[in-house]
């Protein structure tokens, strides 16, 4: 006989009876601690010193404090301690996607729904509650911003069509289609997208370019600023947080990023820590005892665009020869002490999804040390197209910058040597370039663009969409747009892998620009800085908050 | 000398007015505009042409040549000078903050190209074709040759790998901490000062190499007054007027110098806040800081005129 067999209808009725009460005074209990509940949240270390200063050198001022509508490391890398996302990056890895102020989510089986569960008790700087509306108004500025504010995240919740805020600590986001999960998460843990106030934000009229200290939850809080100097803040004590930061003070100063100035800022102890170092800066740190030295890939690709519309540029030959003449490695190096950079395709190299960089460069024509096999490529497609003389008279338009100035006069000079091809070097400021090339005034044009996500479907659409807006070479490629939209929604992984791997393969024989290299980011401290190590990090965008950060002395 | 105090300053307020001008069109027609500054790479170029013009206009720079112009002279009259398209910052305050270091800087240089240019001067004139007048002209050849912003680096340079030292990354006025506010300017003041200081010098001795000819010099000689005496109350004041001169238009350099000394110096000055502006194309912060290196200019040279007619009579009556 089972043992269900020998409970009676009496001791059955007793034992839901307390099962019953049970449930009702557990409801009724005070609920747990919101960071102990939630296990993947960054908890407080209790080995780490607490108190001190950390001295931080990063970039030149921001050119204003709207942090959504900014695109540069600027504004990031001062303000984002201030702040937090809805889930974020794991500051000890800077890739696991973790909680934040939303303690868990959940995504429906279709994709079409995600659902955040929010924090409870946390306060922005000025005292008021975080609930569900600040989300909701953050997010619907993002996804389509009021006139007059442009964000450059905004197209990466163009799926999202409702923003539901279902009870002060529930949120829910509706999209008109799935997306894959990696670049959803990803999107919502972009370093870009702080929760800020809705009242903020109406007291603003929606845009908060010229209002300095606008309130966060973030670990740390507005204490004074120097413009083109220094941003100080102070530890926030009411973080939600329990137990971070561990500085008490955080010193932010705006020193030009590869400079020689913020070099010896760092080398000589008047900063802890340097981000953006130059090569000969960063080396010398490597060398000296009590130093660290890291480096990390960064989302900006350096690149060679064709004009796609002016002949013979349109042909794919053409492109492609002139894609395989270029010696990259060489380039890499002709740069070497005035920029970090690595060799990779039409894909971030170092990212999940494309070809690895170890298999890219030993295999791969146009990639590899030795140039002698593409270079006959090059010259065979040259014929093939009726250019084995050569073409000559292309304006190359050369953005005013070290880097770019390197780079030309060695690209002129191998496509001149590989394949007889001439250009004439037109350098122009920064802005000026972008006007030209938007304007379609060039030949050959070298500039960076960059991305917020290093998942494809994020770039994919601005760099090489027809009519995307960093697509400078008006380059169009059906096959490629068809492959792109269906990776945008691709929900498997593994079939999105295969599908990034065909659509390399297109723009390896059809180039809608000649990626000359990607940028990396060196970054250097004294030892007595613990609790971060950014070698394993994606980018400068998504950790930047020194939170789990502390000073030994 | 009222006459002539009114004619220096009606024609410093001309040349103001002109170099407003060209400031002001030079500024308007050089390609480029703030919009990548403000959001970066990714933000400049996601931007439709209907928000690039709409915030053009909230910037102010798509309304006519000539209200713009009017309102900038408007902002000067009332001393507001503006507010920077960035960061919405006064434009008076940024030179409020940054300009004393600056002063300093110019005024430290001013000092220290006397200091060594006059002595310098003086020994080479008196001691004709000597080894001190060798040494003296070949050092002043070479401060004259070599630029100050590469004079700066080799400093900042030999500080930081000889000497582990580095000077404080933001302002500290001297009445904050003199001590720090001294580290600041010094070395900026020094490159500076020695550049000009070459130029007092060389213009020194041949003054002086003039004037010792002349009959008073030598009759008090032949009264037997010291060498000193001779060269201090004799020689020296009579041969200072075309080195006064000479300062005032130094000052001048001093003044452009300082820009990309601070620069290489990484001292928060005003040189430094017009680099940055100018690569931000802050246009209204430029040209305000522009016009104040050309107002401090014409009066130091006004100043410069006046103080010639003081030092000899004879000009006020011309």
């Amino acid at each position: 006989m089972s043992r269900h067999a020998d409970l009676d209808r009496r001791t059955f009725l007793k034992r839901v009876g307390a099962a019953g009460a049970g449930a009702v005074i557990a409801s009724r209990l005070p609920a747990p601690d919101p960071a102990s509940a939630q296990d993947a949240t960054v908890k407080a270390d209790p080995s780490a010193r607490r108190g001190g200063t950390l001295r931080f050198g990063v970039h030149t001022a921001p050119a204003h404090f709207d942090v959504h509508q900014s695109g540069t490391v600027a504004n990031i890398g001062a303000q984002s301690p201030m702040y937090d996302y809805l889930i974020r990056r794991d500051p000890r890895d800077g890739q696991t996607i973790i909680p934040d102020l939303a303690q868990r989510w959940e995504i429906s089986p279709d994709g079409k729904k995600y659902t955040f569960h929010l924090r409870r008790g946390v306060k922005f700087h000025d005292g008021a509650d975080f609930t569900a509306e600040d989300v909701k108004a953050t997010y619907e500025r993002i996804a389509s911003p009021p006139k007059g504010v442009v964000i450059p995240r905004t197209p990466l919740f163009s799926a999202v069509t409702d923003i539901v805020a279902l009870d002060p600590y529930r949120i829910e986001f509706r999209l008109k289609e799935a997306r894959p999960r990696p670049f959803m998460l990803g999107a919502f843990a972009s370093g870009w997208n702080i929760i800020v106030r809705k009242k903020t934000l109406e007291d603003n009229a929606g845009n908060l370019r010229q209002v300095m200290a606008y309130p966060g939850t973030g670990p740390f809080r507005h204490v004074s600023r120097k413009d083109k100097e220094i941003w100080i803040m102070e530890r926030n004590p009411d973080y939600w947080n329990k137990g971070l930061p561990y500085v008490d003070r955080l010193e932010v100063y705006h020193m030009p990023p590869f400079s020689p100035e913020l070099g010896s800022a760092l080398l000589t102890g008047k900063l802890d820590y340097g981000r953006l170092l130059d090569p000969v800066s960063w080396r010398k740190a490597k060398e000296t005892p009590g130093m660290t030295a890291a480096e990390f890939p960064q989302s900006v690709i350096q690149a060679v665009f064709i004009n796609n519309k002016k002949a013979p540029l349109g042909d794919p030959r053409v492109r492609r020869a002139m894609h395989l003449a270029l010696d990259r490695h060489a380039l890499v190096d002709v740069v070497r002490d005035v920029a970090p950079m690595l060799v990779g395709g039409f894909v971030y190299p170092f990212h999940e999804l494309s070809t690895p960089a170890a298999e890219l460069v030993s295999k791969r024509l146009g990639y590899q040390k030795d140039t002698k096999a593409a270079v006959q490529e090059a010259k065979r497609l040259m014929a093939e197209a009726g250019h084995a003389g050569g073409i000559k008279n292309l304006t190359f338009l050369v953005r005013d910058a070290a880097t770019f100035k390197l780079w030309s006069v060695a690209i002129q000079a191998m496509l001149k040597e590989t394949l007889n091809i001439e250009t004439n070097l037109r350098t122009v400021q920064i802005s000026q370039w972008f006007e030209e090339a938007a304007a379609g005034n060039f030949d050959l044009g070298i500039s960076a663009i960059v991305s917020t996500l290093m998942d494809p479907s994020d770039y994919f659409t601005a760099w090489y969409g027809k009519d995307g807006p960093q697509n400078y070479s008006n380059w169009t490629n059906p096959a490629f747009h068809d492959l792109a939209s269906q990776i945008e929604r691709e929900a498997d992984d593994g079939r999105r892998k295969t599908m990034v791997r065909q659509a390399e393969e297109i723009l390896e024989k059809d180039p809608p620009l000649l990626p000359v290299s990607y940028e990396k980011i060196y970054d250097a401290w004294h030892n007595k800085v613990r609790g971060q190590n950014p070698s394993t990090f994606f980018g400068i965008y998504d950790v930047v908050r020194w939170d789990t950060v502390w000073v030994t002395s | 000398m009222r006459k002539y105090l009114l004619r220096r300053a009606a024609f410093g307020l001309s040349t103001l007015i002109g170099v407003s001008l060209i400031i002001f069109v030079v500024l308007r027609i050089l390609p480029g505009d703030p919009l990548v500054a403000m959001f970066g790479l990714e933000g400049f170029a996601k931007l439709a042409p209907d928000d690039r013009a709409r915030i053009m206009e909230d910037l102010g720079l798509s309304d006519p040549l000539p209200v713009q112009y009017a309102r900038w002279m408007h902002d000067i009259t009332t001393g507001s000078l503006g507010r920077s398209f960035f960061r919405g910052e006064k434009v008076s305050e940024i030179i409020l903050h940054r300009g004393p270091l600056s002063a300093e800087i110019g005024l430290l240089a001013v000092l220290i190209s006397w200091l060594v240019g006059l002595p310098v001067g003086i020994i080479s004139a008196f001691r004709p074709n000597s080894l001190s007048d060798n040494v003296a002209r070949s050092l002043s050849i070479l401060f004259l040759a070599i630029p100050g912003f590469w004079l700066g680096m080799l400093i900042v340079l030999a500080t930081l790998f000889w000497f582990n030292y580095k000077t404080p990354l933001v302002v500290v006025h001297l009445w904050q901490d003199p001590w720090a506010n001294l580290q600041l300017i010094v070395g900026p003041a020094i490159v500076l000062g020695l550049g000009q200081g070459a130029y007092i010098a060389r213009m020194a001795r041949s003054c002086l190499l003039e004037v010792i000819r002349e009959d008073y010099v030598r009759t008090a000689r032949a009264k037997g007054l010291k060498e000193a005496l001779v060269v201090m109350r004799h020689a020296l004041p009579n041969a200072l007027l075309p080195v006064i001169t000479l300062s005032g238009i130094l000052m001048g350099f001093v003044l452009g110098g300082s820009v990309a000394v601070e620069q290489a110096f990484g001292v928060p000055g005003l040189g430094r806040a017009l680099v940055v502006a100018v690569i931000e194309r802050d246009t209204i912060v430029v040209q305000n800081l522009v016009m104040l290196y050309a107002v401090i200019f014409v009066f130091i040279n006004v100043a410069v005129d006046l103080s010639y007619a003081w030092l000899d009579p004879r000009i006020r009556y011309r």
